[in-house]
């Protein structure tokens, strides 16, 4: 029954109508989520002692961080779907995500800066975790160069998802970065092994704008795969029926 | 005669393949004194930055035809059909541009390393950092090559560039170790590691590539 589903649900027509009624809920209960905690977290949680109001863009700035290495295991688990399995789904998923992808370590990247000012002094430091997610943002586009570089989409996809799988190994260095240099930057403070380091009345919005984020870039990823989806199957005649 | 004889004269042959690399090495340490006013202690500090950057950019020129003229007369498909052992065949061209570029360019580095600091425990501890980041460089650009393949170099080096720079990272952290005469082995042994799991499998995933370029 599982496999059934796999098969059924790997199917790109399939996928954009399971889809197409998802993503309206999708994106409602998101941006429900993400304006409350952001409320919450911007007007309601008391200043931090040391860092001020400063600290209030965490609520962007985690959520960007969390997603743009989130996103990358996604095209990494596609990818690896796509070379074993040769589900084109997972090809389509992978191009999809990438300038999105890009899009949340900028975003990552720039709000880091801005709470760099006040809380380091400097808006930019060549530390592990700062210069590796700096990669991924080069990374990002370099996938996006290299996918575009290719008329030939087939073997565009492939090429993509071996330079995908290869690049993986940034993932976990910048998840380690913090713990095998001394750097400005702080350790995390929400692990799933250990207890959070930051108070409750922060944690539950950030917990709240972590997954409204989520649910959003979600809605984006969704969009991104409609687009590559009808664009790469015009010739399919389900796709000249779709509305 | 055995592939390693057949790569070895190939690439032997192709003097610009070989010899362009190393002299673009030399050109930028050359270039690197004419560029700052020298005062020595700056010029020593800045030194090391400079010889890692040049070896990078070495490396990357040296892969840039590894597959170039096999892709284009053909011998490069037939490898992929006749031989079971692609990835072996891959890695021993891999090897031979080492051999005859990678090596002479490490050496060039102790030279230079020599002239710079006049500090010939220094000098001598670079050389094996070298010898190990221009076999790593390589492998990492022949898998942008690769990946690249037919559409320029360019392209190649922004996609594998950005796996170099941790390997940039620790060169940069083991000079800063040998002149504090601190734990020194242990970037040897991590550069040693990184190489170790490099050279397995960049190989493997350069073949599955081309083999997807050649499909």
């Amino acid at each position: 029954m599982i496999k059934k589903f796999i098969h059924q649900f790997a199917s790109p027509k399939t996928y954009l109508e399971k889809m197409d009624k998802f993503y309206k809920y999708l994106f409602f209960s998101s941006l429900l989520v993400y304006s409350c905690s952001l409320i919450i977290g911007l007007l309601f949680t008391p200043e931090d002692f040391v860092q001020g109001n400063s600290f209030r863009i965490i609520y962007l700035h985690v959520p960007a961080s969390f997603l743009s290495q989130s996103l990358y295991a996604v095209m990494a688990i596609a990818s690896v779907i796509y070379i074993i399995w040769k589900v084109k789904l997972s090809a389509y998923m992978t191009i999809s995500i990438a300038p999105i992808g890009a899009m949340t370590t900028f975003i990552a990247l720039i709000s880091g800066s801005i709470w760099g000012i006040p809380t380091w002094g400097t808006w930019w430091q060549w530390d592990a975790r700062i210069t590796s997610t700096l990669i991924l943002f080069i990374m990002y586009l370099g996938m996006i160069s290299l996918h575009s570089s290719f008329s030939n989409y087939e073997k565009a996809d492939k090429l993509l998802a071996w330079l995908v799988i290869v690049g993986f190994i940034n993932i976990p260095i910048i998840k380690k970065s913090v713990d095998w240099w001394s750097t400005l930057h702080q350790s995390a403070s929400i692990t799933l092994t250990d207890k959070p380091t930051i108070d409750p009345v922060m944690l539950y919005p950030l917990l709240g704008s972590i997954l409204g984020f989520f649910g959003l870039i979600g809605c984006l990823v969704i969009l991104s795969s409609k687009y590559h989806i009808l664009r790469r199957e015009k010739q399919k005649s389900w796709v000249q029926n779709y509305d | 005669m055995n592939i390693f004889e057949i790569e070895f004269i190939k690439l032997s042959k192709k003097t610009r393949s070989w010899l362009g690399p190393i002299l673009v090495f030399w050109l930028i340490m050359i270039a690197y004194p004419l560029t700052v006013e020298y005062i020595e202690d700056k010029f020593e500090i800045t030194f090391f930055s400079v010889l890692w950057i040049a070896i990078l950019i070495s490396m990357m020129l040296a892969a840039e035809d590894i597959f170039t003229e096999d892709y284009n007369d053909g011998s490069l498909e037939q490898s992929v059909l006749k031989n079971s052992s692609f990835p072996l065949l891959i890695s021993l061209k891999i090897f031979i541009y080492w051999l005859l570029i990678g090596i002479p360019i490490s050496g060039l580095s102790f030279i230079f390393s020599f002239g710079t600091s006049e500090d010939i425990i220094l000098s001598l501890s670079t050389l094996p950092l070298s010898l190990i980041s221009t076999y790593i460089f390589l492998n990492l650009f022949v898998l942008g090559n690769a990946l690249s393949l037919n559409k320029g170099s360019v392209l190649g080096a922004l996609v594998t560039m950005p796996m170099a720079l941790p390997v940039l990272i620790a060169l940069g952290k083991s000079v800063v170790a040998i002149e504090l005469g601190i734990n020194f082995f242990a970037f040897i042994l991590l550069l040693l590691g990184s190489l170790s799991i490099i050279i397995v499998l960049v190989p493997i995933i350069a073949a599955y590539i081309i083999k997807a370029h050649l499909e």
